[in-house]
């Protein structure tokens, strides 16, 4: 039991920056815009998010730089693709080169320093006590609540209120919710910072609090497994949770393998998430299209106002 | 100022099209000067150790030649899949199950000697890359599943498949610490042009960049892709069967992203390894966009990239840190995407003596223009 105990709550750590990330990416694609850059904007969230820890000492800096940092990112994706109606996903790509360029150039010199500080566990009164449960999910740092608390405030704005509905409206169907007088403009490059926000400090807290250290391309791919799992949580902000929890509890369960010399082949689990949806997508599709899947139907195209000059 | 107005190219001139990338690969170097002098390395050092590593010498000129091969490939491959607003995201796990499939053949038939085992080899990653793409072809041409999603995550599946074969049944048990495979027959190795390190792939590349061209832009099938892609009303009006191109389209994408991954396996290491694919497939979405799919631009394309990555693995030996040849990658980029939108726009003079332009022209001055 203390086996799975462990594994569950390594998930949950693990699962923490993805769960940022992907909440970050579901928000700009519920506009209509997908980024694929997420990776590059998770690593200089994570490369400047350490180096401001290691000159400030402060967590809560590090974390607000490197949100920063990474939405400052976005803003690039924005102006290109809504601005100026680039393609959006040649833009991502170039975003990933040049996140992944800047995070090593101004890594440079962080490589051998170690973050002296740590963010400690705290416990949840009550719900800590709870077999089980309580060491997976209550007796975690405030990063993990907070990311907890952030999709679930997230997915109420989304699913309950106008700026949520304005949201989905210039995800799903742009020119009609322009005639209705949402700014489709300001809400997509609004939703895309959100989103670079959010990778950034799903970096940094990799960086920070995570590993503690910097070291090139530290992501190691999370930033398209976020990509992944919004696509997983068929775009719902809701189920983003027991998707990270999915993908950092995999993560966790090969880590704990390997230490103890099982010889499964992991990159089978891995796999299971990707086929799991790659199958769930086949058969939602050929009974209802897209539609019922949750894809924004506006999603990859750039909104252009007839006769704009 | 007031009046001046952008208004949409019908049609951009040649000076212009030209002039964009020179504009943006000129404003990508300087943007990457100034990033270098803000982190206080030498611009002219950093530069010239790039030229140097990539086109300025013999050696150089190899390595970018190596690295341009696959690129060309993938290239290719996205291309050929875009002239019918396909989007194929997985070239990169397309490459990977070519060289799985090579590998495989390799294994198999060791026993055969070079010529053909290095056919059967191209021609087993070709099926075996082809095969995966048309896992994201069926759905996309029978039930319109997105294959931006699907291709994306067969890469992960794909490269997760490597990854499990070389930690697993073709473990090389002799090599601790790393994954690789066992080493593959070494008749399997490509053999290389004259006395220099370039394969040649290079040769294979330039001939499928050949072929495509021909198929695409000289036969009648080419053209229906384009149509089919464009106008999915003219295509039922002419009888072009949509589902039945997604197929071919994505079956010919996949090989040409396989063949890539067998260069590599022939190429690189000798062995099937994890970084096997070093990103060609995601790269080649850019080469070929920035080409905008046409094939002799593909070619120059994925030689200025390889020429950029080149350079950049030769910084390593200077102490200038090599990512500054990713930023100039990405500024170059970033310039060209947004000179190309600039670039279609032109600014309208106002009509002197009126602020604003007149709501409408006489028909004397308007019809004929």
């Amino acid at each position: 039991m203390n086996f799975w105990v462990d594994a569950l709550s390594t998930g949950v750590v693990l699962g923490t920056p993805l769960a940022f990330a992907a909440l970050g990416e579901l928000i700009a694609e519920r506009a209509g815009v997908i980024n694929l850059g997420v990776e590059g904007m998770m690593l200089v969230g994570a490369v400047v998010g350490f180096a401001v820890g290691i000159h400030t000492g402060s967590i809560f800096l590090a974390m607000c730089a490197g949100a920063l940092a990474g939405s400052a990112l976005a803003l690039v994706h924005a102006a290109m693709t809504i601005g100026l109606r680039v393609n959006q996903i040649v833009m991502g790509l170039t975003l990933t080169v040049l996140g992944t360029g800047l995070s090593s150039y101004i890594g440079a010199d962080y490589g051998n320093e170690p973050f002296k500080h740590h963010l400690s566990a705290i416990d949840v009164p009550l719900l800590s006590k709870i077999p089980w449960l309580g060491e997976i999910l209550f007796q975690q740092d405030i990063l993990v609540y907070v990311a907890i608390v952030t999709v679930l405030v997230a997915g109420l704005i989304i699913n309950r209120t106008r700026q949520g509905l304005s949201l989905r409206g210039v995800g799903e169907a742009p020119a009609a919710a322009d005639a209705a007088g949402i700014p489709v403009f300001a809400v997509r490059y609004v939703a895309v910072w959100l989103g670079g926000l959010l990778a950034g400090l799903g970096g940094a807290y990799l960086s920070v609090v995570y590993t503690r250290s910097w070291s090139n391309e530290l992501t190691a791919g999370r930033g398209w497994i976020a990509i992944a799992l919004v696509i997983f949580a068929s775009w719902r902000p809701l189920l983003v949770l027991p998707g990270a929890l999915l993908f950092g509890f995999i993560e966790a369960l090969n880590f704990q393998l390997q230490a103890k010399n099982v010889s499964i082949p992991s990159q089978y689990l891995s796999m299971m998430p990707y086929v799991f949806t790659l199958v769930v997508l086949a058969i939602v599709w050929t009974r209802q299209r897209s539609r019922n899947w949750g894809m924004p139907q506006a999603l990859g195209t750039p909104y252009e106002r007839e006769g704009r000059s | 100022m007031r009046g001046w107005r952008l208004e949409r190219r019908i049609d951009q001139p040649l000076a212009s099209r030209i002039l964009v990338p020179v504009l943006a690969i000129v404003a990508g170097l300087l943007f990457g000067a100034v990033v270098l002098a803000i982190g206080g390395h030498s611009v002219t050092e950093a530069y010239e150790a790039m030229w140097e590593s990539s086109f300025g010498t013999g050696p150089g000129l190899e390595q970018t030649l190596i690295r341009a091969t696959p690129l060309l490939l993938t290239g290719l491959a996205v291309g050929v899949a875009l002239r019918m607003n396909i989007w194929n995201i997985g070239a990169e796990g397309q490459m990977a199950m070519g060289a799985i499939g090579a590998t495989f053949v390799a294994f198999h038939l060791s026993g055969l000697s070079a010529l053909p085992l290095l056919v059967l080899m191209f021609l087993g990653g070709a099926i075996a890359a082809g095969i995966w793409a048309l896992v994201a072809a069926i759905p996309r041409a029978l039930i319109g599943l997105n294959e931006i999603i699907t291709t994306l995550f067969l890469n992960y599946i794909a490269l997760l498949f490597l990854s499990a074969l070389i930690n697993g049944p073709w473990k090389d048990p002799s090599v601790v610490g790393f994954a690789y495979s066992k080493p593959l027959p070494a008749q399997s190795e490509l053999p290389f042009i004259g006395d220099t390190k370039v394969t040649i792939g290079v040769f294979i590349a330039l001939a499928a960049a050949a072929v495509i061209w021909w198929l695409l832009d000289r036969t009648r099938a080419g053209f229906s892709l384009q149509i089919a892609g464009g106008n999915v009303r003219a295509a039922q009006y002419l009888k072009i069967g949509i589902a039945r191109r997604i197929l071919f389209v994505l079956l010919i994408s996949g090989a040409l992203a396989g063949i890539a991954g067998v260069i590599q396996l022939g190429t690189a290491s000798g062995r099937l390894q994890d970084g096997l694919t070093a990103n060609y497939g995601y790269i080649g979405i850019l080469v070929a966009f920035l080409a905008r799919t046409r094939i002799p631009l593909t070619v120059v394309v994925a030689l200025l990239y390889a020429a950029l990555l080149t350079g950049g693995t030769a910084l390593q030996s200077t102490g200038i840190p090599s990512s500054i040849a990713q930023i100039v990658q990405a500024a170059i980029i970033i310039f060209v995407l947004a000179g190309q939108v600039l670039g279609s726009y032109r600014l309208v003079r106002p009509l002197r003596g009126s602020a604003q332009p007149p709501p409408s022209e006489p028909a004397v001055a308007g019809g004929a223009r």
